[in-house]
């Protein structure tokens, strides 16, 4: 394609031919261990997604306790293709945070997190914090009876931290208990504060990444390694993955469309067998492993602690593992990373089979 | 067969009539009020997605393009892909350092 009109006019403004120069400049290492570098692309990918999706089904979403649950009925029943579109966002909420822990763990087990790339880490991660919130909150806007009893479920448990628990459960409710206002609450949340934060992080994410260049990992040694030019022979890949990854979402959106449960009932006592979303399962696990009562202490207090230790520990790994900061091995880093994943899996498929 | 014969037997000696209509009501209730449970729960159930024959048909043949259409971009891409690997590797795009200058 050939428009040398829209050239010239971007040329005399933009200094276009120096934009094309950079993007060529900028080279992507190639070896065995690329795939992983997909992996952040393909869940930027599915925030877009997610945005488009979101800002369509805030156009007809009610934030009210008496017309939410309506509201998402009639989205996914009278609007036209409005299932299709609440479908997309659910599973592409439930694809995002799982590549977001796919591109978490690849690059903790890579070691790309070393030194100088400290702060991408630290992005990445927050970001992925973020995204969870992002679940939690959205979870409650259906505003049925399951929803209703996990947000209560984490709400309650995040009272259980010590000294600032108090704090956070007031904060994230509003009010005494799971109502109105932490409808409202959650809505301002996943359509405002969240995204603002959101988009600013992944701004500085991908500046960081820019500015760093590609991570080689450290068990390629430190040969000179083949490179390709971003674009667009890396760009075309991205596009491909991009393009697949969106066919196993419309094919999940259309095959299995997510169920609306009866709207939630605040005086009703919560079904059984609750389970909140399969990210969280890890950590509702890793409760019930806790008895009610240790040495006189509270028994969920003393495992939330724990598990905020453990997560904090995980976030300052690239502070603590000095040796790969000074490009030597640091197999004891691995198998933490290792453990860490082994640990997630298996409390999670426990969490979903339990 | 026999046991139940006894306890039909049972019942038309020693249990007063008005006794048998009583459990008969209670029992006829009992099945209309699960009956209607159950059709109430089956009318909670809210439909996700569209339960027309018809409507199914497009949705799913949609899909069907939809993965047809990604197959052939796909392999539009890789065919772009590999050209530009192939002008990359002859080298042309490169510039030529002892070019001379034009003025």
């Amino acid at each position: 394609m050939n428009y040398p009109r829209l050239k010239d006019w971007l040329d005399e403004r933009y200094d276009w031919e120096g934009i094309k120069r950079l993007a060529k400049s900028k080279l992507i290492p190639e070896h065995r261990y690329d795939l992983w570098y997909y992996t952040g692309g393909i869940t930027l990918f599915l925030f877009i997604l997610q945005f488009v999706t979101g800002m369509l089904m805030s156009l007809y979403y009610v934030p009210h306790i008496d017309f939410a649950h309506k509201s998402i009925i009639e989205i996914v029943t009278k609007l036209n293709m409005g299932w299709f579109f609440r479908s997309l966002h659910h599973w592409g909420a439930q694809l995002c945070i799982a590549f977001l822990f796919i591109h978490l763990f690849g690059t903790l087990l890579l070691k790309s997190y070393r030194k100088p790339r400290e702060m991408v880490w630290v992005s990445g991660f927050i970001l992925l914090g973020i995204s969870i919130f992002f679940g939690l909150s959205g979870y409650l806007l259906l505003w049925d009876e399951s929803d209703f009893a996990a947000t209560r479920v984490a709400t309650g448990g995040a009272g259980a931290f010590p000294v600032i628990g108090w704090f956070i459960k007031a904060f994230l409710r509003g009010s005494m208990d799971v109502t109105g206002d932490t409808l409202l609450r959650f809505y301002a949340f996943h359509v405002a504060i969240l995204p603002i934060l959101t988009l600013g992080l992944i701004g500085v994410h991908i500046l960081l990444v820019q500015y760093h260049g590609m991570s080689v990992p450290l068990s390629l040694g430190t040969e000179k390694q083949k490179e390709v030019p971003f674009f667009p022979n890396v760009f075309y890949k991205d596009l491909s993955i991009w393009l697949v990854v969106m066919g196993v979402l419309v094919t999940l959106a259309v095959l299995l469309p997510p169920e609306i449960a009866p709207k939630a009932d605040p005086l009703a006592p919560p079904p059984e067998n609750i389970k909140p979303e399969w990210y969280f399962l890890f950590l509702l696990q890793t409760l019930k492993l806790f008895p009610g009562e240790i040495l006189g202490l509270n028994g969920e207090t003393i495992a939330i602690l724990l598990v905020a230790c453990a997560i904090l520990f995980f976030f300052l790994i690239p502070f603590f593992d000095k040796k790969s900061s000074r490009g030597e091995k640091s197999p004891l880093f691995t198998w933490i990373g290792v453990i860490y994943l082994l640990y997630f899996l298996t409390m999670t498929v426990v969490g979903f089979l339990s | 067969m026999r046991r139940i014969g006894i306890a039909a037997d049972f019942m038309k000696r020693f249990l007063p009539l008005c006794y048998r209509v009583f459990v008969l009501a209670v029992s006829f209730f009992l099945t209309d009020a699960a009956s209607s449970r159950a059709a109430e729960k089956a009318a909670e159930k809210i439909v996700v997605f569209p339960s027309t024959p018809y409507d199914s048909y497009l949705i799913y043949e949609s899909l069907v393009v939809f993965w047809l259409f990604i197959l052939s971009l796909l392999v539009i891409i890789r065919l772009k892909l590999r050209e530009i690997e192939r002008i990359q590797a002859l080298g042309v795009e490169e510039e030529d350092r002892d070019a001379p200058l034009l003025e």
